[in-house]
């Protein structure tokens, strides 16, 4: 891919002779920089697990926010340009409150996805609409969340491409994550297993030593939605890791 | 008798004064109708009448104000019937784009919430539309929801709504409410009886009120779907 560079890969709108958009695959390779982020569904509710890369001692590890709320009922989680992802929550919770405003009722985790993969793809526009930029956002998200239809897990990519999973890892220690999700993951498996994997496999592919300070969790949950984990919550499960 | 006789003569001198012709444009009329609803434990009834009035005029005798949204949400608009038609294509345009963003069929609450924010954006030059929305709530319950013409809306058992609500509430208050009666027991109203209750009132209120009459449109709604009905009333 990066062999076949050209004047191709200037221009976001437009396509290369082999019909392809190189700034939004470029942006899709920045997702395999971020720190790792992985995502499981049960039918008990969705876990949610980031890992935090703390470089220095003198950094407040608090600070790295990688899990967000954008409605009592749905979380999510990020991987690649954090700051882009504003942007995206910003639209999620916008759309999730103006839905509620109209209908009365929470808004489903796909139509969630779906309005935030429309803002994915509005950039490179001439007269661009709020909340659009000039490149492809850099940043990929894990949106999961309780509707209707019980827990939801989505994955969208900056090309605006969204698909649902049952376990799904993004970033630099994705490819490992989501062999060792395959092996681990079952239609029945229980949340407190999953919170389990995700750190599991979590551990398994981050280059620090995982701790209660350096993993986000959260779950979202049909009686107690969306809910971060405590540093003692979290120190429970990895004490029985 | 001279000074009289003037009179005609000088207000004949001050007509030629050429005043200001004052025009003035009014946005509404009222064209009548009645609407009915009542809530049961698993069904819900909504009726309304079929003439189509202005002033002493029958403009049409087979115009229902009741309008199908959903395959369990039916809604019953009375007022003015201009502002009843571009309202329910807006609702209806609305539902269709919902159904498109998200794969499914608005609830009836939710169609009521989103009726109560249509007509409120219109809050300083209204619809003219009376409207009460009955359907099926997600636990299967029948719902009745009656709203104002700017959109404040409340969820109920049974509401009457248009030219002979005034007639028809106190009755519906009597007969479904129990109010005002000693001893009465409150017995959950089976289907067929709140049918009939309906074509009985609405009987009733074509004799007394003007603007009701020709036929009534009864929908009976369940989980399973819709009904629809048409029951004559007198026609005078």
């Amino acid at each position: 891919m990066f062999l076949t560079r050209s004047e191709y890969d200037r221009g976001v709108n437009t396509f290369s002779p082999e019909g392809r958009l190189f700034q939004v695959e470029y942006a899709i390779e920045a997702i395999k920089l971020g720190s790792t982020a992985i995502g499981i569904q049960t039918n008990e509710g969705v876990v949610l697990a980031v890992e935090k890369r703390v470089t220095s001692p003198l950094i407040e590890p608090t600070s790295i926010e990688k899990i967000m709320e954008v409605d009592k009922h749905i979380g999510c989680a990020m991987s690649g340009l954090i700051a882009d992802s504003r942007t995206l929550i910003d639209r999620a919770r916008v759309e999730a409150q103006n839905h509620w405003f109209t209908y009365n009722e929470n808004m489903s985790v796909e139509s969630v996805t779906q309005a935030v993969s429309n803002l994915a793809l509005a950039f490179g526009d001439d007269d661009p609409d709020p909340g659009a930029m000039s490149r492809p956002f850099g940043v990929a998200l894990l949106l999961a969340g309780i509707d209707k239809d019980g827990p939801r897990l989505f994955h969208m990519d900056p090309s605006g491409t969204f698909i649902q999973y049952d376990a799904k890892a993004i970033g630099s220690g994705s490819e490992g994550a989501q062999q060792a999700l395959q092996e681990q993951f079952h239609k029945s498996i229980t949340l407190k297993d999953a919170c389990k994997s995700a750190l599991t496999i979590l551990k398994q592919v981050m280059e620090e030593k995982l701790s209660a300070t350096n993993v986000e969790m959260a779950t979202v949950t049909t009686d107690r939605l969306f809910q971060m984990l405590s540093k003692d919550e979290l120190e429970a499960i990895i004490k029985d890791l | 008798m001279e000074a009289m006789a003037m009179m005609p003569y000088q207000q004949e001198q001050t007509n030629h004064i050429e005043r200001p012709i004052q025009h003035r444009f009014s946005p509404y009329d009222f064209n009548g109708g009645t609407v009915l609803a009542i809530a049961g434990e698993d069904f819900a009834v909504i009726a309304s009448d079929t003439r189509l009035m202005t002033g002493f005029s029958i403009l049409a005798r087979d115009v229902p104000k009741t309008t199908q949204y959903t395959t369990n949400t039916v809604v019953g608009s009375c007022g003015f019937h201009g502002d009843v038609l571009t309202l329910t294509k807006v609702i209806q345009t609305r539902l269709k784009m919902f159904t498109y963003l998200h794969q499914k069929e608005m609830d009836t609450s939710s169609v009521a919430a989103m009726l109560s924010t249509v007509l409120y954006y219109r809050r300083f030059f209204p619809y003219y539309v009376y409207n009460i929305v009955a359907g099926i709530d997600t636990e299967g319950k029948g719902c009745v929801y009656s709203f104002d013409p700017v959109g404040s809306y409340e969820r109920e058992t049974y509401r009457a709504g248009g030219s002979a609500s005034s007639m028809l509430q106190p009755l519906l208050d009597n007969q479904i409410g129990m109010k005002n009666q000693e001893g009465a027991k409150q017995v959950p109203l089976a289907k067929a009886k709140a049918v009939a209750l309906v074509k009985d009132v609405f009987t009733s209120a074509a004799e007394r009120d003007i603007h009701t009459g020709d036929a009534v449109c009864i929908h009976v709604i369940t989980k399973q779907g819709t009904t629809k009905e048409t029951y004559p009333l007198r026609r005078d």
